[in-house]
C-alpha cells in the first residue's frame, strides 16, 4: 500500500521518458492522473488510518507497516551490515503524507503553462513526488537518507532550469546549503549505525525505531546514553542531536541558516516554489520530530530553551524581513520563515497542545503557502512583475483574485476560523503552558511569539491595502490592464479546495488532532521521562 | 733472432692504425680498409702464433681462412658503401644519421 | 456529549438564532452581484430577534444553561464547543438584534444604490453572526475565535469604500489595534489555559468555580491574566491609548458606525469582562477603573473639538465606554452593562440621525455641484427648519446621552456614577478623584452634545446654498430611515428600563443581573448625585445654546489648545512616528541585516570556500602536479643525456664499444 504509494511516481515517470516528445501535451494528463491516484489512496490511508495508535518508538504501532530486509552483507570483524526496506506511517506522519499529495496536485495543476521541455519537467517533478512521499514514510534510517537525497536533485533541476532570472544562482545555494545539512546528516546517521544493534540478529542496524530504544545501544557505543561519551567536553548525544537538528534545521529554515528560502522561491518557477513552501520545508519540521526528539529526546530536552529561543527569533525576524520587503514573493518567502517559527517553538515546548499545534500550524502552513505563491504566480503569469508598488487598486481589475487574496491573506494572518489561527493559537498555548510542566521554556517566548502574530498582521494587510484597494493606478499602464484578467476557471479549480480545506481544518481541527494526539502523547512522554 | 714479441708488436701497431682509421676517418672507404688493417693485425698474430702448432699449422689454415673471409667482407662492405653512396650521395658516416632518434 | 439537556428546543433555538444571519452571509457570498435587496439579511436578523426573545424569555432568572459537545482532543485535555445561557447572554442576545434590525432597515434606503451594496449585506450578516456567536459561546477560546471575527467583519465594513485611501488606511488601522488586543486575549488564554487546565466558562467562573473554590492562586499571573483580558477589551472597546482607530473606522458607511462602532462591537470589551468578571483581583480592577476613567475624560475634551458630524458621536461612544470600563471597575458591571444597552439605543439612534443628516447633505452637494464636506458641522445650521423630525429624535437621543431625567441614559449614568461614588467613599480621597471625573466628564459631555445639535439644527444656515434656492432636496428621511429611528427614540425613555423615572435602583435589568456590590449603598447620594448631574446639565446645555445656537461664541476656535483637542493631542501623529515608523525602521534594518550580515555570511562563507579552493588550486598545480611534472622533466633531461649516445654515428658507438671493451681489458689485467 505505502510502496504503491511511494513509487506510484516512478512510473509514471518512465511512461513519461517512454513516450515520444510527439505526445507531450499529454504529460501533465500523466502527472495529473498519477498524483490523483496517489491523492486517493493517501485518502484511503487517511480514512483506514486507527487513530488509536500510539506510533513513534514502537514497531507494532505504525501502520500500513512494510517490512523487509534490503541489504544483508556480512562484513567480517566489522559486522553485519543491515539496511531494512522499512515504511509505515503514525500519526504525525499520516497528516503531512496526504497534505504531500494535495500540494503535488496543486503544484501540477499550476504547471500547465509550462512550456520549456516538458518531458523533463515532468519527469522530475514526478521523481520528487517519489521522493517526499518516501521521507515521509521511511522508518530505516538509510531509506530516509536515500529519500532526502533524492529529493534534492530533481529540485536542483527545477529551479536551476525552469527558474527565474538568477536561477542558476538560486539553484546552487539551495542545493549546497541543502547539501551541507544532509552530510552533517549522515555522519550522525553512521555513528548511530555503529553504536545501535538489532536485539534480534545482533547486527548493526539502521532501524530508527531500534534507534529510539536506549536499551539497543551498544554498552560502550558511541552515543550510548550510559556511556557517557564527550567530546570537546560536550556530551555525545548533544552533539549528535545538534548535528541533525542543523541538517533539518536548515531545511526548515531557522534564522539564520534561511537565507537560502528567498532566494530559491523567488526564482523557482511557481509550481516549484509551491512545493518547496508546502512540502519540503515540513520535511525539516518531521524530521525534527520523527529523528531529532525521538532519538536524543533526553538531548531534546536539554536543548529546548536555545531550540525555542531561534523559534522565536525565526518568527520574529521573519516577519519583520517580511514587513521591509517590496517583493511579493519574497515577502511571502519571509513570512514562511516567521511561520515555520512557530512549528519550532511548538515542538520545543515539548507539551501535547505545543507538538500537535506545530504539527497543524505545518499542515496549515502547507496549503496556505501554497495558495499564497500560486496567487503570485497568477499575477506574475499576466505581466511578469512582483513589485508591490507597481500594483495599487487591483481589486476594481479582479475583484475575484482580490477576493481569493484577501481570504488567503487572512487566513494566514491567523484569522479564527482557518487553520493557522488553531496552529498558532495552540502553538502560544502550549508554549505558555510548558513551564508549568517543566521543559524548560520560559513563558516570555510565548508572548514573544504571539507579537509575531500581530506583525503577520501588519504585513499582510498592508500589502493588501497597498496592492488591492484604493484607486487602480499601474506601474505597466493601460497595456497591463489588458492584461490582468481575473482568475480563469482552472486557476480557481485549484485554489478554492486549498482555501477550502484551511476552513474546513480551521473549523473541524479534529480531523487531524484525533491521528495525532497518540503519536503526540507518546512522544511528549518519551521526552519528558528525561525531566 | 726475431722474437715472437716483435710480430705482436708489428700486429698491434697496424691493429691501433686499423682502430684510427676507423674513428677518425670520414669516409667509409677508409673505414673500411681500417676494417682490414685491424683483420690483417689479427692474421699476422695468428701466423705469428702459428709456429706453436708444428703439427697441423692451425695458426695458417686459420690465416688463410681468415683473409678469404676479409676478401668477402670487403666485397660486401663495398657493394653496401656503393649503395649508401647512390641513396646518400655522400659516403661520410657522419652525415648517414636516419637510425638517429 | 449532551450534558443535562432539558430544553433540546432551546439548543436549537441557540444554534439558529446565531446561524441564520450565517446562512443570509453564505446567500449573498454565493449570490454575489445579483442579490441586492438585503432581503435575507433583514429576514435572518429578525428572525433571530423573534429566536433570541424565546431564549431570553426561558432563560431570564433560570439558574445557567450549558450545552457542551466536546470538538477536539488535545493531550490530556478536551476542547468542547458548547453554549452557555445566563442573564447576561440574555440580555445582549436580544440586544444586538433588536438594534440590528433598524440598522438593516434603514440601511435598505441609506445604501440605496451603492455599486457594493451586495458585499454589503454580506459583510452586516457575518457581523451578526460573529457577533451573536460571541455571545452565546461557553468557552474562552471560542470567544477568541468570534472576537476575532467581529474584528474581521468590523475591518471588511470600515473599508467597504475600498477606493478610498482613507478608508482603507482605517480598517487596516482597525484591525491591527483590535490584533494588539487579540493578543493580549490569546495571552490571557494561555495563562488560564496553563493555570487551569481548562478554558470552560462554566467550569472556571461560575459560582463554584474553579476561580471561586481557589484561595492561594499565584497573584502575579492572576494580575496578568486579568490585564491581558483588560488589553483586548481595551482595544475592542476603545479604550485609551487604544481608542485611536474608532475615530478613523467612521470611515464606513453610518448605518454600520451606528451599528458596530456604536452599539454593539465596541461593546464586546465590556461583554468580554463582564462574562469573566471573577478573574479580576484587586490589581486588575483598579487598573481598569484608572484606564476607563482617563478614556472618559480625554475622549470628551476631544469631542469637544471636533467639527465632522461622526468624529463628535465617536469620541462621545469612546467616552461612554470609559464610563463602562470604570463600571466593571469599581465591581459593579451590572451598572456597566445597564450603560451599555440604554448607550446602545441613543448611540444607535444618535448616529442613524446623523447618517440622515449626512445622506441629506450628500444629496444637496450632488444637486449644487458643490465642493463641501458633507460631514462638517460647519457646513450646517438651521436644519431643523427642513427636518424637524430628525432634529427632535437627535435631541432626543443628546439628551440621553446627556443623562437628562426622564431618559434612559439618565438611568443607568446615575446608577454608575453612585456607585462609583459609594465605591470611592470606602477607599480614600485619593479614589473620590474617579467619581468626581466621571461628573465633570457628564457635564462635558452635555455640552458637546448640545453643541452637534444646535450647530446642525439651529442658528442661520451658513451655506450659501440654503438662501435663495427656491427648491433644495433636503428634507425628512423616507419612511424606511425614519420609522427605524423612531422606534429608537422610544426605547431612549426611562419606561422601557424602569417603571420609576428618578430611580434604577428598581431597574428589572439591575436586579436581573443581581451582582453583588463589594461596597455599601449611600442612600444620601441617591438623591444628590442625580440633581448635581441635572444642574450641571442644564448650565452647560445653557451655555452651549448661547454660544452656538445664538452664534455668540467667546472662544477662539484656532487656539493651540482647541485644534490640539480636535487632533487628539496629537497621539496619531505619536503613534505612526513612534510605532509605524519604528517598527517600519526595524523592518528594513532587519533585511539589511538579513542582506548584508547573515546572507552576507553566507556569501562571505562562500567566499572563503572559493578562496580557499583557489589556494588548493594553486598548491594542487604548482605543488602537487608540481612534484609530478618535476620527476617527469628529471627523466626528460636525463632521457636527453643519454640520447646523445644515440647519434647515429657507426664510429662513436665503435668508439664506445672499443672503449668498453679497453676498459674491461684493462680491469681483467689490474685487477
Amino acid at each position: 500500500m505505502l510502496s504503491l504509494l511511494i513509487f506510484l511516481p516512478l512510473l509514471a515517470t518512465a511512461l513519461i521518458l517512454a513516450l515520444p516528445t510527439s505526445y507531450r501535451n499529454s504529460y501533465k494528463y500523466i502527472a495529473l492522473v498519477f498524483t490523483g491516484i496517489q491523492f486517493v489512496l493517501a485518502g484511503y490511508a487517511y480514512m483506514q488510518f486507527d487513530a488509536s495508535f500510539t506510533g513513534i518508538n514502537q514497531e507494532a504501532q505504525y501502520q500500513f507497516v512494510e517490512h523487509l530486509p534490503w541489504i544483508r552483507l556480512d562484513l567480517g570483524t566489522i559486522g553485519k551490515l543491515e539496511i531494512d526496506y522499512f515504511v509505515g506511517i503514525d500519526g504525525v506522519s499520516l497528516p503531512l503524507l496526504v497534505l504531500s499529495a494535495f500540494v503535488m496536485l496543486m503544484a501540477i495543476g499550476s504547471s500547465w503553462n509550462i512550456t520549456k521541455s516538458l518531458k523533463g519537467y515532468y519527469a522530475l517533478l514526478m521523481v520528487l513526488n517519489m521522493a517526499v512521499m518516501g521521507i515521509f514514510c521511511a522508518l530505516d534510517f538509510f531509506l530516509f537518507y536515500l529519500f532526502y537525497e533524492v529529493m534534492l536533485l530533481p529540485l536542483y533541476f527545477l529551479i536551476g532550469i525552469w527558474g527565474g532570472e538568477r536561477r542558476e544562482y538560486a539553484a546552487l545555494k539551495f542545493f549546497i546549503y541543502t547539501l551541507l545539512g544532509s552530510v552533517f546528516m549522515l555522519l550522525i546517521i553512521v555513528g548511530l549505525y555503529f553504536s545501535v544493534t538489532n536485539p534480534v540478529t545482533g547486527a548493526h542496524t539502521f532501524n530508527m525505531l531500534l534507534m529510539m530504544d536506549p536499551a539497543n545501544y551498544a554498552s560502550d557505543g558511541f552515543f550510548s546514553q550510559f556511556a557517557g561519551h564527550e567530546v570537546w567536553g560536550i556530551p555525545t548525544r548533544m552533539i549528535g542531536f545538534i548535528v541533525l537538528f542543523f541538517a533539518f534545521a536548515i531545511k526548515i529554515p531557522i534564522v539564520p541558516l534561511h537565507t537560502w528560502l528567498p532566494d530559491a522561491h523567488v526564482e523557482a518557477p511557481t509550481p516549484v516554489s509551491i512545493i518547496l513552501a508546502g512540502i519540503l520545508l515540513k520535511v525539516g519540521g518531521y524530521g525534527i520530530i520523527r529523528t531529532c526528539y525521538s532519538i536524543f529526546p533526553d538531548a531534546g530536552l536539554a536543548a529546548g530553551w536555545w531550540l525555542a529561543l531561534i523559534g522565536v527569533i525565526s518568527i520574529l525576524y521573519g516577519a519583520l524581513n517580511a514587513l521591509a520587503q517590496r517583493d511579493l514573493k519574497r515577502m511571502i518567502a519571509y513570512s514562511s520563515v516567521s511561520h515555520m517559527g512557530f512549528v519550532l517553538l511548538g515542538i520545543s515546548s515539548m507539551t501535547a497542545e505545543g507538538v500537535a499545534g506545530g504539527v497543524f500550524q505545518m499542515i496549515s502552513h502547507g496549503f496556505l503557502s501554497a495558495a499564497l505563491f500560486f496567487l503570485v504566480g497568477v499575477i506574475y503569469d499576466r505581466v511578469h512583475d512582483r513589485d508591490i508598488y507597481h500594483y495599487r487598486g487591483l481589486a476594481q481589475l479582479m475583484p475575484k483574485y482580490t477576493g481569493y487574496v484577501a481570504i488567503t491573506f487572512f487566513a494566514s494572518l491567523g484569522l479564527p476560523g482557518f487553520s493557522a489561527f488553531i496552529g498558532e493559537a495552540f502553538v502560544i498555548i502550549g508554549t505558555f503552558n510548558a513551564e508549568s510542566v517543566g521543559t524548560g521554556i520560559p513563558r516570555w517566548m510565548a508572548i514573544m511569539g504571539s507579537i509575531g502574530i500581530l506583525l503577520s498582521a501588519a504585513y499582510l494587510l498592508w500589502t493588501l491595502q497597498r496592492m488591492f484597494f484604493g484607486e487602480t493606478r499601474l506601474y505597466g499602464g493601460e497595456a497591463w490592464s489588458a492584461k490582468l484578467v481575473d482568475l480563469t476557471a482552472r486557476e480557481q479549480l485549484i485554489l478554492f479546495p486549498s482555501l477550502a480545506l484551511a476552513l474546513i481544518l480551521g473549523i473541524c481541527p479534529f480531523l487531524v488532532f484525533d491521528n495525532l494526539n497518540a503519536s503526540v502523547i507518546n512522544l511528549v512522554a518519551m521526552v519528558r521521562q528525561y525531566i | 733472432m726475431i722474437s715472437i714479441t716483435h710480430f705482436l708488436i708489428v700486429s698491434a701497431c697496424i691493429f691501433s692504425l686499423g682502430i684510427y682509421a676507423i674513428l677518425a676517418k670520414r669516409n667509409a672507404i677508409m673505414i673500411l680498409v681500417g676494417i682490414e688493417l685491424i683483420i690483417n693485425a689479427a692474421i699476422l698474430n695468428f701466423v705469428a702464433f702459428g709456429r706453436y702448432d708444428k703439427i697441423h699449422y692451425g695458426g695458417q689454415v686459420f690465416a688463410l681462412f681468415a683473409m678469404v673471409l676479409a676478401a668477402a667482407a670487403v666485397a660486401v662492405g663495398l657493394a653496401i658503401i656503393l649503395n649508401v653512396y647512390r641513396h646518400y650521395r655522400t659516403i661520410n658516416p657522419d652525415q648517414i644519421t636516419d637510425l638517429k632518434d | 456529549m449532551l450534558a443535562a439537556t432539558p430544553h433540546n428546543t432551546l439548543l436549537y433555538a441557540v444554534i439558529a438564532t446565531v446561524c441564520l444571519p450565517l446562512l443570509a452571509f453564505i446567500y449573498q457570498a454565493v449570490k454575489g452581484r445579483s442579490a441586492q435587496t438585503g432581503i435575507p439579511s433583514i429576514t435572518a436578523i429578525i428572525g433571530s430577534l423573534l429566536l433570541a426573545s424565546y431564549i431570553a424569555v426561558q432563560v431570564w432568572n433560570q439558574p445557567p444553561i450549558h450545552f457542551q459537545y466536546s470538538w477536539f482532543t488535545l493531550g490530556e485535555n478536551t476542547f468542547y464547543i458548547g453554549i452557555l445561557l445566563n442573564n447576561l447572554t440574555a440580555l445582549m442576545l436580544v440586544l444586538v438584534p433588536l438594534i440590528a434590525v433598524p440598522v438593516h432597515i434603514y440601511s435598505t434606503a441609506y445604501m440605496q444604490g451603492d455599486a457594493g451594496i451586495h458585499r454589503y449585506w454580506m459583510y452586516l450578516s457575518l457581523f451578526c453572526f460573529a457577533m451573536l456567536g460571541l455571545l452565546v459561546v461557553d468557552n474562552l477560546l471560542l470567544m477568541y475565535i468570534f472576537w476575532e471575527l467581529v474584528g474581521f467583519a468590523s475591518y471588511l465594513l470600515i473599508g467597504f469604500w475600498y477606493t478610498r485611501e482613507s478608508a482603507v488606511q482605517a480598517n487596516k488601522k482597525a484591525f491591527l489595534i483590535n490584533r494588539i488586543g487579540d493578543l493580549g486575549f490569546l495571552i490571557g488564554i494561555a495563562i488560564i489555559f496553563s493555570e487551569f487546565g481548562t478554558l470552560d466558562l462554566h467550569a472556571l467562573f461560575s459560582e463554584n468555580g474553579l476561580l471561586s473554590q481557589m484561595d492561594n492562586l499565584s497573584s502575579t499571573w492572576l494580575t496578568a491574566a486579568g490585564i491581558a483580558f483588560f488589553i483586548g477589551a481595551m482595544a475592542k472597546s476603545a479604550q485609551f491609548p487604544l481608542h485611536v482607530w474608532l475615530p478613523d473606522a467612521m470611515e464606513g458607511p453610518t448605518a454600520v458606525s451606528s451599528l458596530i462602532h456604536a452599539a454593539t462591537m465596541v461593546a464586546a470589551g465590556v461583554f468580554l469582562l463582564a462574562r469573566i468578571f471573577p478573574l479580576f483581583n484587586e490589581h486588575a480592577l483598579l487598573v481598569i477603573s484608572i484606564v476607563g476613567t482617563l478614556t472618559a475624560c480625554t475622549a470628551a475634551c476631544f469631542a469637544l473639538a471636533q467639527y465632522d458630524i461622526k468624529k463628535i458621536l465617536a469620541y462621545s461612544t469612546i467616552s461612554q465606554l470609559g464610563y463602562m470600563m470604570v463600571g466593571v471597575g469599581i465591581g459593579a458591571y451590572d451598572t456597566a452593562i445597564f450603560h451599555l444597552l440604554t448607550h446602545a439605543f441613543f448611540k444607535c439612534l444618535l448616529f442613524l440621525a446623523a447618517g440622515a443628516v449626512i445622506h441629506e447633505m450628500q444629496h444637496l452637494k450632488q444637486h449644487v455641484q458643490g465642493d463641501f464636506d458633507p460631514q462638517d458641522l460647519r457646513n450646517m445650521g438651521g436644519l431643523k427648519r427642513w427636518m424637524p423630525k430628525t432634529a427632535i429624535l437627535m435631541g432626543l437621543a443628546s439628551l440621553a446621552l446627556a443623562g437628562f431625567p426622564l431618559t434612559s441614559g439618565f438611568l443607568s449614568k446615575d446608577a454608575l456614577i453612585i456607585s462609583t461614588f459609594e465605591w470611592a467613599s470606602e477607599r480614600g480621597l485619593v479614589y473620590q478623584l474617579i467619581p468626581a471625573l466621571l461628573i465633570l466628564v457628564s457635564i462635558l459631555t452635555a455640552f458637546y452634545s448640545a453643541r452637534l445639535i444646535f450647530k446642525a439644527f439651529f442658528g442661520e444656515p451658513r451655506l450659501p446654498y440654503f438662501h435663495g434656492v427656491e427648491k433644495h432636496p433636503v428634507h425628512e428621511p423616507g419612511a424606511s430611515m425614519l420609522w427605524p429611528m423612531v422606534f429608537l427614540g422610544i426605547c431612549c425613555l426611562f419606561p422601557l428600563f424602569s417603571l420609576n423615572p428618578f430611580s434604577s435602583s428598581h431597574s428589572w435589568i439591575l436586579s436581573g443581573l443581581a451582582v453583588p456590590h463589594s461596597f455599601a449603598a449611600i442612600h444620601a447620594l441617591h438623591l444628590l448625585i442625580p440633581s448635581m448631574l441635572v444642574t450641571g446639565t442644564v448650565l452647560s446645555i445653557t451655555l452651549a445654546w448661547k454660544w452656538y445656537a445664538q452664534d455668540k461664541y467667546p472662544l477662539n476656535a484656532q487656539s493651540a489648545l482647541m485644534l490640539a483637542a480636535e487632533k487628539q493631542f496629537y497621539i496619531n501623529e505619536f503613534n505612526q512616528r513612534i510605532w509605524v515608523n519604528g517598527i517600519l525602521g526595524i523592518a528594513k534594518g532587519a533585511y539589511w541585516l538579513d542582506r548584508h550580515i547573515v546572507d552576507g555570511l553566507v556569501q562571505l562563507f562562500a567566499g572563503c570556500v572559493q578562496y580557499i579552493s583557489k589556494v588548493s588550486s594553486w598548491v594542487d598545480t604548482h605543488i602537487v602536479d608540481g612534484l609530478v611534472n618535476g620527476l617527469a622533466a628529471l627523466t626528460y633531461w636525463l632521457g636527453n643525456i643519454f640520447r646523445q649516445a644515440q647519434n647515429g654515428k657507426i664510429q662513436s658507438y665503435f668508439l664506445a664499444a672499443f672503449f668498453t671493451l679497453f676498459m674491461g681489458l684493462l680491469y681483467l689485467i689490474f685487477s
